[in-house]
């Protein structure tokens, strides 16, 4: 993009929904040990996920080793789910950094400003994030929730943000 | 998913670790700098499309394979092994 190579890799992050059930799950539940979580459709349905796929993808779809570790995880955190069959599946497009953190930043070309790099966790962000980069864009100066997250911090070391304490490292978050 | 073990013939990606793209062969010289090392361990062309990157068939031979695959399709162009003294 404009002759800028980003410190992003984009991988693929499946999802899945059973069948129709009576209710029996009223909140999301996470599921951290299994990097697994799930809730309840209105329709009844169960919408679950866990881990990448873990490697570089832009096809919207995953492969099966995957959606056997997720289902595992799922019957770990709760086996009273077995009997539910799955209707469909499907896969996203996530633009992992190396720490799991986003990137809220200008450039150093005049004008081109940047909100990327939100790995699985952005949708939920994007209020937020888009009144921080609205205040980027209007002021040319970082929001003060948004400061840390800088271009600039893998070259720097400085704020990194590193969840699980494993290295910024591309294909670790 | 499979991938053709120039060692072990084809096998499933279950028996492999990714590891990355291949620019990690591309090791700079310790004193190349701040911006060349940043570019080298973080920055990526992360294409649509054909890519190479580095896979260690752990639960098989052990060797580390420059897997040249398309990133849009899944499908795996070619393998070719790489030495331990590049990585």
């Amino acid at each position: 993009m404009a002759g800028m190579r980003l410190p992003i890799e984009s991988h693929v992050l499946q999802a899945f929904v059973t069948e129709g059930l009576k209710p029996c799950i009223d909140h999301v539940i996470s599921f951290g040990m299994g990097h697994f979580y799930i809730s309840q459709s209105d329709k009844g349905g169960l919408v679950f996920g866990g881990d990448l796929d873990m490697y570089a993808s832009y096809a919207a779809r995953g492969n099966l080793p995957m959606v056997e570790h997720v289902a595992e995880a799922g019957m770990t955190l709760m086996p009273m789910i077995g009997k539910a069959r799955m209707l469909r599946s499907w896969g996203g497009i996530m633009d992992m950094t190396p720490d799991g953190s986003p990137i809220i930043d200008k450039t150093h070309i005049e004008g081109l400003y940047l909100n990327a790099g939100w790995c699985y966790g952005g949708f939920k962000a994007v209020p937020a994030s888009g009144h921080c980069f609205a205040h980027l864009l209007a002021t040319d100066r970082p929001h003060s929730a948004a400061a840390r997250f800088r271009l600039d911090r893998f070259r720097s070391g400085r704020g990194l943000m590193d969840e699980e304490g494993t290295g910024a490292q591309h294909n670790l978050h | 998913m499979r991938i053709e073990c120039p060692l072990c013939g084809t096998r499933d990606r279950r028996e492999f670790y990714y590891s990355g793209h291949a620019i990690a062969l591309a090791r700079p010289a310790p004193d190349a700098g701040a911006e060349v090392w940043d570019d080298y361990l973080h920055n990526r062309e992360n294409p649509a499309g054909i890519t190479e990157d580095l896979w260690h068939h752990e639960f098989g031979c052990g060797a580390w394979l420059a897997v040249r695959r398309d990133t849009v399709s899944h499908a795996v162009v070619s393998a070719r092994l790489v030495k331990g003294d590049q990585l």
